[in-house]
């Protein structure tokens, strides 16, 4: 259990948002011309690192507005709170 | 309004804490981002929207809920006469905004429920089964949240001191009423 600064509502308890995975994922420009490894790499593969990790999360419960996260995911602090389409603070 | 069976029939009394629904209030929820639908949202029904989170607006008529940075709840102050379906100013809105396109508008009427809550007991009661910090909330009036209650998505305004409107969906509203009948039970 841990806040999250909404950067629409302010800060909120965790329960109110659902995670949306590993952010910055860019979809390949041509998807056709990947082999099956290339394509599976982008789909399944995640970083699941220990440490600073750039996180998507949505406010479910609350404005339902999706944002970027920059999570320690060994104490769950988070570093960063930054809105879609901005680019990720620096570590 | 659609439906005209009330999900909730009684009004509930206990030590500081009084609930009961209001029906039928019209319900819009109202979408758009551009500059341009703002102006026309506020020259159509005389009233600004609230662009600070967590705020409302209120006119003689009408009271506007911040919902996110692109969507609003618009709920008449008074009860509207029962056997009507067209809200007059959801006919405003759809001519000055949806046939400009400019943004969206929604009869949310039957979809949501509204119940009221007065006493000094409110922000006990919510406190049994809600994430959210009522602690500034509770002293500033006209303030707006959408938050969980005993896992149910509901919107929160608080309207006067000790007196606060809830929004929750009509499926959900019955469930939620008896929840807070047997938590206000035992405060």
């Amino acid at each position: 259990m841990f806040l999250i600064n909404c950067p629409f509502c302010g800060e909120r308890e965790q329960s109110e948002f659902k995670a949306g995975g590993e952010a910055h994922i860019e979809r390949p420009k041509q998807p056709t011309e990947l082999s099956d490894d290339e394509w599976a790499e982008f789909l399944f593969m995640r970083k699941n690192i220990k440490g600073v990790q750039f996180e998507r999360w949505n406010h479910a419960h609350g404005c339902r507005k999706w944002f970027n996260i920059a999570r320690d995911t060994s104490n769950d602090q988070i570093k960063a709170v930054y809105k879609m389409g901005e680019k990720p603070p620096v570590k | 309004m659609l439906n005209y069976n009330q999900p909730i029939k009684e009004q509930k009394t206990y030590q500081g804490l009084q609930m009961s629904e209001i029906n039928p209030v019209m319900k819009l929820i109202i979408r758009g981002k551009k500059r341009e639908f703002l102006s026309a949202v506020g020259k159509s029904l005389n009233m600004v929207l609230p662009t600070k989170a967590n705020t409302s607006t209120q006119s003689e008529k009408l009271t506007a809920l911040w919902l996110s940075p692109d969507e609003w709840m618009i709920f008449s102050n008074s009860v509207v006469k029962e056997n009507t379906n067209t809200y007059g100013t959801e006919t405003l809105l759809n001519k000055n905004i949806c046939k400009l396109n400019l943004g969206a508008v929604i009869d949310v009427t039957d979809q949501f429920v509204r119940i009221t809550l007065k006493g000094d007991k409110i922000y006990d009661l919510f406190q049994t089964g809600s994430p959210f910090n009522f602690n500034e909330f509770r002293y500033k009036i006209g303030s707006v949240t959408q938050t969980i209650i005993a896992k149910v998505d509901v919107i929160i305004h608080n309207q006067n001191q000790n007196e606060v409107n809830l929004f929750v969906r009509r499926s959900f509203s019955e469930h939620l009423f008896s929840w807070m009948n047997d938590s206000a039970s035992r405060l």
